[in-house]
């Protein structure tokens, strides 16, 4: 019975931490760019909700389609200023600058997240208690985030695979010349491709509040995070990614359980360096 | 030009006209005042030995390079300096060297998103007509195109140019890689296309196969064109041989 209970939480985090690595996973697997700035959409999105539901009393859950539209126009609006100009220079150049330049992006965010809510921890009091059902626990605010989380990973399946924006940007990511040769505008598809991928980091940002609490100084960790899943499950792999989300959940809750609450929080980065050392060749786009 | 096929007239417009055209890329200039022209309904081969500036040529054609100078027209439209994508809508199929397919996306998938552009009833006509022609691809409709055989993997890209309804189709060396048995199988195709109203510049390496399936030819070497002219006449010319040669 610890047994499932330890794997039903690791499978709920798991959920969640699908539409974290998603949304990187996306932005990478059509630019080759590591948004370095990942984490900091998250941790804007998530201290905006907790700002704003404080304040009003609104449902924060309620606030996810707002945050989404904006966020995706500010990513819409960033392209095109910083990542575009970039592609220029040819996939390996532009992999590296973007680096740079997304890493400086994070950094004005984060400071900028600094000035607006301090460097406090906060959470959004919603959904605290747990349902019980068959003998186990279901945190209510891991349910509802998780089956959250799996509606909009869900949504961006279908999309990419059954819409024909959707495909052209798959194509877009595999083939660069290939896509041009079908008629598809490779530049608009790197500007969805972004404002999307911020979209859902935002989205992302919007559920973690409500589980667990945020600082603009923990961008960085969300984003590393993000990274490991997306190189554990496949680079530009969407399944991949969401099983090494669900399994880096269980890994995180039986770690958490046996060894101790700081164990969890390091095992991402354990998992990170064994990876880098046992499968060099993971790193590469699938 | 030197030699007009009688079955089209000399004052019809011409399919694709290149004309003084320069590319740079860095700081290399690859092609070097090059003209050349398809009339509607040809096949005409571009020869040239490896780095001759045969693959460039195509890509500017298709808007993947844009050219420094001179002019590049489609049916007498000007299509030069045009984002790429506007110019596969223009009417410029390109079949890529190196394929270019989507490896984890399925031929189906292909034929989709290379027929994306044109109105469901003319996209179903010509993928049935892909069909026909390719019927291996039929067989293989939900198979990732990244694990397809190299002639499949041929095919499919030609398929995939085929299926944006082109009225110029750019092939760049479909030889390479493939048994010659399979090459002259996707040459047996080009007068299906002349039927349809495709006229065909091929980029090709090999003499013998470049020469056996075009109507007229030009050599290119150093970004230039050297010689031109009918393939049959070309074919006993001892100076393609010699630019080969750099003679």
């Amino acid at each position: 019975m610890l047994a499932l209970q330890i794997l039903v939480n690791g499978l709920l985090l798991g959920g969640l931490y699908v539409l974290i690595a998603q949304s990187l996973n996306l932005i990478f697997g059509v630019m080759g760019v590591v948004n370095l700035a990942h984490g900091a959409f998250i941790v804007v999105a998530g201290l905006f909700t907790y700002w704003f539901a404080s304040s009003t009393g609104i449902n924060p859950l309620a606030v996810l389609p707002f945050v989404f539209i904006v966020m995706a126009l500010v990513g819409a609006g960033l392209q095109p200023l910083l990542i575009e100009p970039l592609m220029k220079m040819g996939r390996s150049k532009a992999e590296l600058l973007s680096l740079m330049v997304t890493f400086g992006l994070d950094y004005v965010l984060v400071e900028l997240a600094l000035q607006v809510w301090g460097s406090s921890f906060v959470s959004v009091p919603y959904l605290q208690s747990s349902w019980k059902l068959a003998g186990l626990d279901f945190s209510q605010a891991l349910v509802v985030t998780g089956m959250f989380a799996a509606l909009v990973s869900a949504l961006l399946y279908w999309w990419l695979n059954r819409t024909d924006s959707g495909k052209s940007l798959l194509a877009a990511s595999q083939s660069e010349t290939g896509a041009i040769c079908c008629g598809i505008d490779v530049k608009r598809v790197r500007m969805l491709a972004f404002a999307l991928g911020v979209a859902l980091a935002a989205a992302a940002g919007v559920l973690v509040i409500i589980v667990e609490a945020l600082a603009p100084q923990t961008a960085d960790d969300l984003t590393l995070l993000a990274f490991v899943i997306i190189a554990l499950g496949g680079l530009g792999s969407y399944v991949g990614v969401a099983v090494a989300a669900l399994l880096l959940g269980v890994a995180q809750s039986i770690t958490g359980y046996f060894v101790g609450g700081n164990a969890e929080y390091v095992l991402p980065y354990v998992l990170l360096i064994l990876v880098m050392v046992a499968l060099p060749g993971r790193f590469r786009r699938a | 030009m030197s030699e007009v096929d009688p079955r089209w007239g000399a004052d019809a417009v011409p399919a694709l006209v290149v004309e003084n055209v320069t590319t740079r890329i860095g700081p290399l200039t690859i092609l070097d005042g090059l003209s050349l022209e398809l009339r509607a309904g040809e096949v005409v081969t571009v020869l040239g030995a490896n780095g001759a500036g045969k693959t460039t040529l195509l890509r500017t054609i298709a808007g993947l390079y844009p050219p420094r100078q001179g002019h590049i027209r489609l049916f007498g439209e000007s299509i030069e300096g045009r984002p790429a994508h506007e110019i596969t809508r223009a009417g410029i199929g390109h079949v890529p060297s190196g394929r270019e397919l989507f490896p984890r996306l399925s031929v189906a998938d292909h034929l989709e998103l290379g027929g994306r552009l044109s109105p469901p009833a003319r996209r179903a006509e010509l993928r049935a007509r892909m069909l026909a022609m390719f019927p291996v691809l039929g067989r293989r409709l939900g198979q990732r195109a990244g694990t397809l055989s190299g002639g499949e993997q041929q095919m499919l890209a030609i398929a995939r140019a085929l299926m944006t309804d082109p009225r110029v189709l750019l092939l760049d060396e479909p030889s390479t890689g493939l048994a010659p048995k399979i090459v002259l199988s996707v040459f047996q195709t080009f007068p299906m296309l002349r039927e349809q109203g495709v006229s065909i510049l091929l980029a090709e390496q090999s003499l013998t196969l470049g020469l056996t399936a075009a109507d007229r030819a030009y050599v290119v070497d150093q970004g230039r064109i050297v010689l031109s002219g009918a393939a049959a006449q070309l074919a006993e010319d001892h100076r393609v041989v010699d630019t080969y040669l750099g003679r």
